[in-house]
């Protein structure tokens, strides 16, 4: 009797080790899936990022060494201005101290540096930011980014909505007296698309991280007030 | 009278624990959704909310910026299904771990960012204060959801407990 108790009971234990040992495959090959999964998830992500990345651009006329950013003026002083179209504070920023930035290029005493960054392109439905800076760059192109940038500001999309046709875009520039045809087909074809992504990812690249940012030879300033910007380059020019 | 309710609750708990898992894997799954689609529409601006906390140098940034709204859907998709699921909550617990510190470093420097937790992200306009202390507690809280689950990861209504085709009970494998 007792002996064939202990049968069973051996059978019983050994059917519990080939269960657990199922278990533990199964447990295993789940986990090997999952951990693929995310591995391959973040691969994707890599690759559609690296896809999106375009390698070469052409730069408007009258940019900076490197492209970097469109030129306006030529004094000592060089002041970088980073904006994004649809960021209010930009707007903002031009309302109250463009004008005298523009008198102090008119001075001769500054040399802006405009880098119209694509930084919002999540808060409009079709990538305005980048679609209007590649604009900026087709107006700069021609020597008319100032006036073109002003423009814009002027008719500011707000944040959240679909910005500014590329028709509208075209009027605006036609707006400033730029040749229709010409700035029409360069807005249409996004000649300068590139060039806005080259422009943004180098300002992040040298840890802009918003808009706008003001930075007098290399030193960011805070206060951008005219008379801020007034005493920052008056600092600079010592 | 005061002696049962204890002894009332204490009974319940093996009946409401298998569903407070479910509640709490649904939630994680449904805050990694979140969190990967707002920012995988715009892969370069996750990379620059990555670049903005400063730590990692500019090249790495932007890969982990690109890779991390694809892994935060899969965690999502795998939490949703129920596949996996001690690991899945290891994984995001690791992650909410690296996340609460980064923000707490952010703090600590003085940097005044959006998290960009969930889109969005970078410097912060003038005059908006960043919200590192709402943001930590969110996490904290999502680090609950995944500490449960790693305690209890046998959920009702998951592949893990289909593949098993157990009913779900206390097992201390797996």
């Amino acid at each position: 009797m007792s002996s064939r108790k202990g049968q069973k009971g051996a059978a019983k234990v050994v059917r519990q080790q080939l269960a657990r040992e199922r278990r533990r495959r199964r447990t295993m090959w789940v986990s090997v899936t999952a951990v693929a999964v995310v591995l391959i998830a973040g691969l994707i992500g890599w690759g559609v990022w690296s896809s999106q990345k375009s390698d070469e651009f052409t730069a408007p006329k009258n940019t900076a060494e490197g492209g970097t950013g469109v030129v306006v003026g030529s004094g000592p002083v060089t002041v970088d201005i980073y904006e994004d179209f649809l960021c209010p504070v930009c707007k903002q920023f031009q309302d109250t101290t463009g004008g005298t930035v523009d008198q102090l290029i008119s001075e001769g005493r500054i040399r802006a540096v405009y880098h119209p960054v694509a930084y919002l392109n999540r808060f409009s439905t079709t990538e305005y930011s980048t679609r209007s800076s590649a604009a900026s760059g087709c107006a700069a192109d021609e020597g008319k980014f100032a006036e073109y940038a002003k423009a814009l500001y002027q008719r500011q999309p707000p944040e959240g909505s679909a910005g500014l046709t590329d028709d509208e875009l075209i009027d605006i520039g036609a707006g400033v007296g730029l040749n229709r045809d010409d700035f029409g087909s360069c807005v249409r074809d996004g000649t300068f698309k590139a060039w806005t992504e080259h422009v943004t990812d180098t300002a992040s690249r040298n840890n802009v991280t918003g808009t706008p940012t003001v930075i007098i030879d290399g030193q960011q300033v805070d206060d951008r007030s005219p008379e801020g910007i007034r005493a920052a380059v008056e600092a600079a020019g010592k | 009278m005061t002696v049962t309710a204890p002894r009332t609750r204490a009974l319940r708990w093996p009946a409401v624990r298998p569903w407070l898992g479910t509640a709490a894997r649904l939630g994680l799954a449904a805050v990694w959704l979140l969190a990967g689609a707002s920012k995988v529409d715009d892969l370069a601006a996750a990379g620059r909310a990555v670049n903005a906390y400063q730590v990692l140098p500019y090249d790495v940034a932007t890969v982990v910026g690109a890779a991390l709204p694809f892994v935060e859907l899969a965690l999502g998709v795998l939490l949703l299904l129920g596949l996996a699921t001690r690991l899945t909550a290891g994984i995001s617990a690791a992650l909410l771990v690296i996340f609460i510190t980064g923000i707490a470093s952010a703090w600590v420097r003085g940097l005044a960012i959006d998290c960009g937790c969930f889109g969005s992200g970078g410097q912060l306009a003038e005059g908006q204060a960043p919200s590192y202390l709402p943001e930590i507690l969110r996490d904290l809280g999502f680090l609950v959801m995944a500490g449960f689950l790693l305690i209890w990861p046998r959920t009702p209504v998951s592949v893990d407990g289909w593949l098993t085709g157990e009913p779900v009970v206390e097992d201390d494998d797996e």
